[in-house]
């Protein structure tokens, strides 16, 4: 199919382009294009960050942003276009870590969809964070498991503390 | 057989090669790999908890693989730490 574009991006090569995203999803079909882009924050609870490195299980990677594109276009139910991408490497502050374009025949699908990706990447892709400080410590962000028991207990106790995520990021 | 697992994240600690090779029952289990695995970073990688092996996934190139699937016929998986990507 060519309505779902996905890439992992190798950040000493080129950065995640935007105008690219954009190019992608345009279509005389569509309205709506609802884009989500991700960027290097400075700090981080309580901490000064002055960099990440990304690490990514690339090949299973791919195969989730398309997975995550399927499952968004049996949401919507209608036609669509989704660009997802995820920067892997050493970021510096600023730096594009991901982009998510969607565009859809008006705005509400197209957010839903744009909301799904980035939601769906962040907890369910094969990709690790470590964030580099100011002192020159380092740390692997927590994260959310893939090991079922422990996704299936951790969505429970998000349940009961009625928030949606359960996470905080 | 030898199962050759790649390390990604904060496992890379595990060992600097990015991958760690067991010698495990041919048709173990992924359940099976996992205790595998905590009885390796008991003895190889103290700085590991055995808590992130148990939150921990275990997949092949294609897919995850959950506790009551075998391993990969070529020997492959690699071990998933929680994910933090975006």
């Amino acid at each position: 199919m060519t309505d779902i574009h996905t890439a992992v991006v190798d950040i000493a090569h080129a950065p995640l382009d935007v105008a690219g995203a954009l190019d992608f999803v345009s279509d005389p079909r569509f309205g709506g294009v609802a884009t989500f882009i991700g960027r290097v924050r400075q700090h981080n609870l309580g901490r000064v960050v002055t960099g990440v490195s990304y690490d990514l299980f690339e090949p299973l990677a791919l195969r989730t942003f398309q997975a995550i594109g399927e499952r968004a276009r049996q949401e919507v139910g209608g036609p669509m276009k989704l660009y997802i991408a995820h920067a892997k490497g050493h970021l510096r502050i600023g730096d594009l870590a991901v982009v998510i374009a969607a565009a859809t025949p008006h705005r509400d699908e197209a957010f839903r969809t744009c909301r799904l990706a980035i939601e769906a990447v962040k907890h369910e892709a094969p990709i690790w964070k470590q964030e580099h400080y100011v002192d020159g410590d380092s740390a692997w962000s927590e994260g959310c498991s893939l090991c079922e028991e422990h996704r299936d207990a951790e969505l429970a106790a998000a349940k009961q503390g009625g928030n949606k995520h359960g996470h905080g990021h | 057989m030898m199962l050759r697992i790649t390390l990604f994240g904060a496992l890379r600690d595990a060992d600097a090669r990015g991958f760690i090779e067991l010698d495990v029952p041919d048709h173990s289990t992924i359940a099976q790999v996992r205790e595998a695995v905590q009885r390796y970073v008991r003895e190889h990688a103290l700085t590991i908890s055995p808590n992130l092996i148990q939150r921990s996934a275990f997949a092949s190139d294609e897919e995850v693989l959950h506790n009551h699937r075998q391993i990969p016929e070529n020997g492959m998986l690699a071990i998933l730490p929680p994910v933090s990507g975006g």
